[in-house]
């Protein structure tokens, strides 16, 4: 199991079209990937759009990301770059 | 082969609600073949709104089951649809919203018709909710 840490930082925060852009990236590992509030500890199955929306992690919230699986490196630093690139956004 | 079938959906309404949903959900989650819209009009014929479900149903199927999401229990597009009841491949969820929309445009291809009826039941009452309790708990506090 590997674990890092992400901030949220583009404007609208992990909204509907940013958490596809997630869900799908982590479509693609066949690892689990959790995604987890830092600030109250709710929790989301970033294969599942309807969870990360549930945890509505807006502009400036840490999340934690946990992968577990065989490809879990390739999980968290793809999904950090995510991060990074601001879902493509502002 | 059975693995590569889908359960269709077949989104009714009144008015236009029905096409905005699905055109909201597509900008969400891409393009979503296997859902049809039909909205039906205040003034529409009933026979009518009956041929165009039942074309949708014929579109969307691919002989695993196809779920109507309905606007509201009661309404002429739900009764209209409860038609299609008498067939085993069919199954009706009133009061359909975007995350009903999202679940059943998502689903995984290992479930069935009735499985996946009652997630998306279960999804569309899951996300209703307050959104001070989730948000702002502690202004509740102070309310009380």
């Amino acid at each position: 199991m590997l674990e890092a840490t992400v901030r949220v930082t583009n404007t609208l925060g992990l909204h509907a079209r940013a958490a596809a852009r997630l869900v799908r990236l982590a479509a693609t590992f066949s690892s689990s990937l959790k995604i987890r509030r830092t600030d109250n500890d709710s929790e989301a199955n970033a294969k599942d759009i309807l969870s990360v929306l549930s945890i509505a992690a807006s502009r400036g919230v840490v999340l934690q990301l946990i992968a577990d699986g065989a490809d879990e490196s390739d999980a968290i630093e793809q999904v950090k770059q995510l991060f990074a690139d601001n879902f493509g956004e502002q | 082969m059975s693995d590569t079938k889908r359960i269709g959906g077949v989104i009714i309404s009144h008015g236009q609600l029905a096409n905005e949903l699905v055109a909201a959900a597509e900008a969400v989650v891409g393009d979503l073949h296997h859902i049809r819209a039909v909205s039906i009009g205040w003034h529409d014929d009933v026979e009518m709104a009956k041929a165009e479900i039942e074309q949708a149903i014929k579109e969307v199927s691919e002989g695993v089951g196809v779920l109507l999401l309905t606007d509201m229990f009661g309404g002429t597009p739900t009764n209209i649809a409860a038609m299609f009841l008498d067939s085993n491949d069919v199954e009706i969820v009133t009061g359909v919203n975007l995350p009903m929309v999202i679940k059943l445009a998502s689903t995984t291809r290992e479930t069935t018709l009735h499985d996946l009826a009652k997630e998306v039941e279960s999804q569309g009452k899951d996300a209703i909710c307050r959104a001070t309790t989730l948000l702002l708990p502690q202004k509740l506090k102070k309310d009380a």
